[in-house]
């Protein structure tokens, strides 16, 4: 662990306070204050998405650093849209996955500034990786209504008048598409980067698993879903457990190594 | 369920061995059951006929599956076996520059294909990540310019007009033929230099090359003195392979070959892949033939569309229209 003592580091540090902050008095229910904060530390991270992108001269979702900087931006806008078009709450755990997610940036990740290699440099970087971070993080909102459903009583009410189960379901209706873009469009980068659609590399065989445990979530829960409601969210915390390997320990361990491992 | 594990198990095995594996003879039975397990739901599940985002998603895997199969080692046995047609899965093609090449070649040289045309090397070269380099100009005034040093960056002067053509990072010339031909060698940048082109007033072009190692001490004709100042990083940018397509001697086709813009032609993808690390001579190209890769690509649209239309779309349609009629 080590403290960054950047202007950058100093952005993200303000913003795991503001975050933390949030979800605190959120539980609190300062509802007004927390909206605020909440807010606030979009903007923050807003602005220090911007700054390393003007840092490195190109979208910053290069390394690990990046992924998990761009994570943390892009849950702010989510939950306002949840809540608004999907009636999904959650705002105070999203808060504070915000927050956790910034702590590996702020303190493990290395943040020194990269040159695109050779093949990060296509036009297809910047849609095959956002369209994943989107989608990751949908589905660890996703996860955490499945967790809620799990854990409190199935009759319990939600903020909202739609129960944990079916909020799990919307969520993970939101992000299917996006995580199915992110493996094509992967794919399709693949080919005209390194000569195969498919190299059958660690992080393509996590990712297409991934893929397909979202697609066993949807066959379940239309076949069996009504009977076992309860295992339609386990479905779900196991794609958040596959999506977290593809994301981390593939890209750290040693024990995979592959194409994807400038990703670091 | 069974495919999720397996991908898993996959994962685990690494690239080359996951790759054998799931073109072993058990696997290539799976992957016909899992393609019949989808035609069979079309026909029993009716609902997926019906519901066009299901039947799109269905069909675009099977799609992929075909495409796959067909492209893959066994695909391609089956079309020589059936239809005559003998391509080359993937290999490699080696060429020196100034020479033409015809030959697809495994890791071990073996020539697995020969192609009906030649790809000739005009120029191999690279380019790197630099940071903090520029041309000085200098007139006889005592004025100075600076451009920086990037290929096009130009300069307009009483004296002429002065615009950087090529920047070497190790310039070496080879004058064993009667052409003089200017290469940039792989390796440290030994030579940094940089080809530019000045237009005088009366319209007479010339060319120059100004090496950061050797300082022009006097103004040359034209009245210009230049001095290229480098401070070179050891960051490959991109690699760059010029080539030009030849059939039955004609030249077809002309194409920079560069990492994520493959050359395609004659039914193969042409790669850059690797290169000279002496000299910058000669270049490497990983070949791929295309078979079965339009049907993929067409699962993949069918896919995307698919999902996008099941999963976002159609509620979009079902919430506008309730919109409308003011629910």
């Amino acid at each position: 662990m080590e403290i960054k003592y950047t202007t950058l580091g100093l952005l993200l540090y303000i913003a795991i306070a503001i975050y933390f902050l949030t979800f605190v008095i959120r539980l609190l229910r300062f509802t007004k204050l927390a909206k605020a904060l909440y807010f606030l530390g979009f903007a923050v991270m807003l602005v220090a998405f911007g700054y390393r992108w003007y840092q490195v001269r190109h979208i910053p979702m290069q390394n690990l650093f990046e992924v998990f900087l761009t994570l943390s931006m892009l849950i702010y806008p989510l939950s306002i849209f949840c809540r608004r078009t999907l009636q999904v709450g959650g705002e105070t755990t999203d808060a504070l996955i915000a927050s956790i997610l910034l702590v590996p940036a702020g303190f493990i990740f290395n943040a020194e500034p990269q040159k695109l290699p050779p093949a990060l440099q296509s036009w297809l970087f910047a849609p095959h990786v956002a369209v994943y971070m989107l989608s990751y993080v949908i589905m660890v909102k996703a996860a955490v209504q499945a967790f809620c459903h799990l854990f409190y009583s199935p009759n319990s009410e939600s903020e909202l008048p739609v129960s944990f189960e079916q909020s799990t379901y919307r969520m993970v209706c939101l992000g299917f598409p996006l995580l199915t873009l992110g493996l094509l469009l992967g794919s399709w980068w693949g080919k005209l980067a390194w000569g195969d659609y498919w190299g059958w590399d660690p992080k393509e065989m996590w990712s297409l698993a991934s893929w397909l445990v979202y697609v066993g979530y949807f066959h379940f829960r239309y076949m069996f879903g009504k009977k076992h409601p309860r295992i339609n969210s386990s479905w779900v915390i196991v794609g958040m457990t596959v999506i977290i390997i593809t994301l981390l320990w593939v890209n750290l361990s040693k024990l995979f190594s592959g194409l994807h491992s400038y990703a670091m | 369920m069974l495919l999720l594990v397996l991908s898993i198990v996959g994962a685990f095995y690494g690239s080359e061995k996951a790759s054998q594996f799931f073109n072993s003879l058990p696997l290539i039975v799976y992957w016909l059951v899992l393609m019949t397990i989808l035609v069979a739901g079309l026909v029993t599940f009716r609902r997926l006929i019906r519901v066009p985002g299901l039947l799109l998603v269905h069909l675009g895997c099977i799609s992929i599956l075909v495409g796959a199969m067909w492209g893959s080692n066994g695909g391609y046995r089956l079309q020589k076996k059936f239809f005559g047609i003998d391509k080359a899965p993937f290999g490699y093609m080696l060429i020196y520059e100034q020479t033409a090449e015809n030959s697809i070649v495994a890791e071990d040289d073996k020539v697995l294909a020969k192609l009906p045309f030649s790809i000739y090397l005009e120029d191999f070269r690279m380019e790197y990540y630099s940071s903090r380099s520029y041309l000085l100009v200098e007139n006889q005034n005592g004025d100075i310019w600076q451009i920086p040093d990037e290929v096009g960056a130009e300069l307009d002067l009483n004296e002429g007009k002065i615009k950087i053509v090529r920047i070497f990072r190790n310039f070496k010339i080879d004058i064993s033929s009667d052409k003089k031909v200017t290469t940039d060698a792989a390796g440290a940048g030994m030579n940094p230099a940089i080809e530019i082109n000045i237009e005088l007033p009366d319209g007479i072009s010339k060319q120059k090359y100004v090496f950061a190692k050797f300082l022009q001490k006097s103004y040359s004709d034209d009245g210009l003195k230049f001095t290229y100042v480098s401070q070179q990083t050891s960051a490959v940018k991109d690699y760059f392979s010029d080539v030009i397509i030849l059939e039955e001697e004609k030249q077809i086709a002309k194409k920079t070959i560069e990492v994520n813009h493959p050359l395609h032609h004659g039914g193969y993808h042409f790669y850059q892949s690797s290169y000279d690390p002496e000299e910058g001579q000669y270049t490497v190209l990983t070949v791929y033939s295309d078979s079965g890769l339009n049907m993929v690509y067409g699962g993949y649209l069918m896919l995307s569309l698919a999902v996008l239309w099941q999963f976002w779309f159609r509620h979009f349609l079902t919430f506008f229209k309730r919109y409308r009629n003011g629910d």
